[in-house]
């Protein structure tokens, strides 16, 4: 009578271990798995690459950027038309439904690299300021908008040097951030 | 006055029974031990799952010196050289303060 006890007692005890390692590797799995990869590191760079790739071709800067010797100021409309972007397509991410992407192009002089020539911008300019905090290590800051910076060296068809300054930033903490 | 004089053991149902229990204590205290270092290796194993959770993201590798890097954009600025190479040390200051700043 008390053997039958204790074995049931035991086959209880048993359970609860076999669920408690269950329910440890379902929480280990589920972490893991669960948590998304943040490409959006990734997703700057490439977007950052194909706006330089847009912008020159090789060395020489497209001739659609410059009107009679000088900037295109018009540019900035037709660029995303120009250069095949369309930032609306995950536009569902945040609360507001706002566009997930910004870039900002600057063109420089050799003569004078601290002031702009001439710059535009697109997308969602609330994710600029996110590229000047200094990230640290904790979840707050993951939620921040992801930033590129490229700097390159290329020539308008007329020969004047120019130095462009391409910034890229891309918000999607809700696809990226757990 | 105190008895010194053993009283006999006796076989008493009583002290067959303390015996047996001390033995079921002892092997519920190893069951009990045994159960919290599970649950502790399963506690370490559930943190380190969120911790490696953490370091998923992924990044592009793109070394300077690395031989199998394929960096577009320094490209359009070496080109860009070899046709005017005018204020080379300066341009290259200036892109060298985003590799600072990364």
């Amino acid at each position: 009578m008390n053997k039958l006890g204790t074995d049931k007692i035991l086959s209880m005890y048993w359970f609860i271990i076999l669920t408690l390692v269950a329910g440890g590797i379902f929480a280990m799995v589920y972490n893991f798995y669960g948590a998304p990869y943040d490409v959006r590191n990734i997703e700057s760079e490439i977007l950052a690459e194909k706006i330089a790739d847009c912008i020159s071709r090789g060395a020489i800067i497209d001739s659609e950027f410059f009107v009679e010797g000088a900037f295109n100021t018009e540019i900035s409309e037709v660029f995303m038309e120009k250069c095949n972007f369309n930032f609306k397509v995950e536009g569902g991410y945040g609360d507001n439904k706002e566009i997930q992407y910004f870039y900002e192009v600057e063109f420089y002089t050799p003569e004078d690299v601290a002031n702009p020539k001439f710059g535009f911008y697109g997308g969602n300019n609330n994710w600029k300021s996110d590229c000047f905090i200094k990230k640290e290590n904790n979840k707050e800051y993951a939620k921040l908008a992801k930033c590129t910076e490229k700097r390159f060296y290329a020539l308008s068809e007329e020969g004047n040097q120019y130095l462009i300054k391409i910034l890229s930033a891309i918000g999607k903490s809700e696809k990226n951030v757990r | 006055m105190l008895d010194n004089k053993k009283a006999p053991i006796k076989l008493s149902h009583y002290n067959f029974f303390a015996k047996n229990r001390k033995a079921q204590v002892g092997e519920s205290i190893t069951w009990v031990v045994a159960t919290i270092i599970l649950i502790i290796v399963l506690i370490i194993f559930i943190y380190a799952s969120i911790a490696l959770a953490k370091t998923k993201s992924l990044k592009l590798n793109v070394k300077e010196d690395s031989e199998d890097s394929a960096d577009w954009i320094n490209s359009k600025t070496q080109i860009a050289y070899s046709i005017n190479s005018n204020n080379k040390n300066k341009i290259e200051e200036w892109i060298s303060q985003n590799n600072e700043n990364e």
